[in-house]
């Protein structure tokens, strides 16, 4: 009795929130508080899926989305020089159409969630293993196991970890176009001027 | 293989007697939360101080010095001192830093590492939580403990704090793949998440021996990943004072500046406490295979004291580091990382996976 109310409690809490960090993120104008609030979004988010019980995914939601993406986010801000990005006056189209996108998200899940008789499942509170569950049906090969998406993903991972890298790898000095310069720093940008040269003997050129 | 006298281990957390009083007497549950939380406010104090002291005390034996002499027998209230001087100092905040997100940094630099401290199993009868995502927990939140000094960094409005913050940022993003590489070989030998399980999996030897040498190496990536986590010397780039004055708080101090150097010196209890729970045996008493008393002698040490003993020594080596190895530039950091640990570290993971497969590892189950 006292744990339903606690957490019914605790759903009211978190949820009113999550409201008011979402707007925040979206009216602050800047870029790193935005990120603040999100990181406060996403914590709340990973509190409700305690209350229902997924443990797994809470803990998965804190290691990928804050400390992950909100880091890397800030990170980039804090590279950026547009942590005071101030748009002030944004063409009159492009309001309107920010406008009618925002309202149409509005109709389309305020409609989907009146029509749709939400399924409420019981507090079920107990205290399954609900990640020894997760890795099984992940590697299972049966009929409901997940196997194959797990492995397509697995892969796509891989090729966006290698596609970064390429994109990393420093070019290959212009001279030979089809050799990949690997890790050695390429060649220097900045020729010095003649007389600061130094020639292969070690002996100034002057 | 269990020696007849041996008690099984029944691991009762704070949070469980709570959750047991919840339904007849609620207030018996409420009186247990505030303990807790006041047990754990008693902690950060004790340790901080308590750190503080030993770190000093060691540094200057290991330079032939005294350290802090004059305020009580050997400088042993030292500590209070300093931080009766930290509470009293004014609170200056740059004029032209981000006012909240410069109070933000070091307030959620503490309040990660107050959440692990919350989740040790210091003994099986002192555990405030045994939360069910254990490694995960862990792994989850050192990735949320770079937000506040990369936060901080940022709101100081500071070229050497934006410099500390960034290279902070970089250092704990990159170190955290090898720690997680490490933690999850010890997650495999003992088949749970949970902390007290990774415990209790260790009844009949500690994992850093048992695994046949994967546990040896994968503590050793461990203590290495973790010292760069927490910015501890040879890995203390982002506040190094030779370079940026003082990285990330260079505009901090007050009470402030004590939340960062409070979270820099729990943090190493907590290292030494996560290496202590998964590699040494938490507290697990040493057994040795079958030698009866030995393994009973042994057992009459309480669990508590085990854990409280192996965390000294572990937070130890941690300040040997410090006086052992000189400070990395920022590229050799990335090269030992990206270029050595992380390889070895897969590589690791791979041999414990055959060796769990082949079941090589000492006394079985």
């Amino acid at each position: 009795m006292i744990e339903r109310a606690m957490i019914t409690i605790l759903f009211y809490g978190f949820a009113a929130a999550a409201i008011l960090l979402a707007l925040a993120v979206t009216t602050s104008r800047n870029l790193l508080r935005a990120a603040v609030c999100l990181m406060g979004v996403l914590l709340i988010q990973a509190a409700f899926y305690l209350l229902l019980s997924a443990d797994f995914l809470a803990g998965v939601q804190v290691l990928v989305y804050v400390g992950g993406i909100v880091v890397v986010i800030a990170f980039v801000v804090t590279l950026t020089r547009s942590s005071q990005l101030l748009m002030d006056h944004p063409s009159p189209l492009r309001m309107s159409l920010a406008f009618a996108a925002s309202a149409g998200f509005a109709v389309v899940s305020i409609a989907s969630l009146w029509v749709s008789a939400l399924h409420q499942p019981g507090m079920s509170h107990s205290k399954v293993d609900s990640t020894k569950a997760i890795g099984m049906a992940l590697l299972d090969t049966g009929k409901t196991g997940y196997v194959l998406p797990f492995e397509v993903v697995s892969v796509l991972l891989l090729a966006a970890v290698i596609g970064g890298i390429v994109i990393a790898r420093k070019t290959p000095p212009p001279s030979q176009p089809f050799t990949t310069g690997g890790d050695k720093p390429g060649e220097a940008d900045v020729t010095l001027p003649k007389s600061q040269r130094i020639s292969k003997d070690g002996r100034d050129s002057r | 293989m269990m020696s007849v006298g041996q008690p099984a281990w029944e691991v009762v957390t704070v949070a469980d007697r709570a959750e047991y009083w919840l339904e007849s007497h609620w207030y018996f549950a409420v009186a247990y939360m505030i303990l807790a939380v006041l047990a754990v406010a008693a902690m950060v104090v004790a340790l901080g101080m308590g750190l503080i002291y030993g770190e000093r005390k060691i540094a200057a034996h290991f330079q032939c010095r005294m350290g802090p002499m004059r305020v009580g027998y050997h400088g042993i209230l030292q500590s209070i001192a300093d931080t009766i001087k930290l509470l009293l100092k004014e609170d200056i905040v740059p004029e032209r830093a981000d006012k909240v997100l410069h109070l933000v940094g070091p307030f959620l630099t503490l309040v990660v590492t107050i959440l692990i401290l919350g989740v040790l199993p210091y003994s099986p009868l002192l555990q405030l939580a045994d939360v069910s995502l254990g490694v995960l927990y862990l792994t989850a939140l050192s990735g949320l403990s770079v937000l506040g000094l990369l936060l901080g960094g940022w709101s100081s409005n500071n070229k050497w704090s934006l410099l500390g913050g960034m290279r902070a940022a970089a250092q704990v993003i990159s170190y955290e793949i090898t720690a997680t590489l490490a933690l999850l070989v010890v997650t495999m030998f003992a088949g749970t998440l949970t902390l007290s399980g990774i415990v209790q999996s260790q009844a009949q030897g500690w994992w850093v021996w048992r695994a046949h040498g994967v546990g040896l190496l994968s503590m050793g990536l461990f203590m290495i990943a973790a010292t760069a986590e927490i910015n501890r010397t040879p890995f203390d780039i982002p506040e190094g004072e030779s370079e940026l004055t003082g990285g990330f708080h260079t505009e901090y101090s007050g009470l402030r500046f004590a939340f960062f150097f409070l979270a820099e010196f729990i943090n190493m209890f907590v290292v030494a406490g996560i290496t202590v729970t998964l590699f040494l045996g938490g507290w697990m008493p040493l057994r040795i295979g079958n030698w009866e008393t030995f393994n009973n002698l042994m057992g009459l040490i309480p669990p508590s004291l085990w854990f409280l003993g192996k965390v000294v020594v572990m937070v130890f080596v941690l300040m040997w580091f410090r006086w052992t190895f000189p400070r990395m530039r920022v590229d050799q950091l990335m090269r030992l990382e990206w270029k050595f640990l992380l390889p070895i570290g897969f590589i690791n993971l791979f041999a414990a996976a055959v060796i769990i497969l082949c079941k090589w590892y000492f006394f079985p189950v």
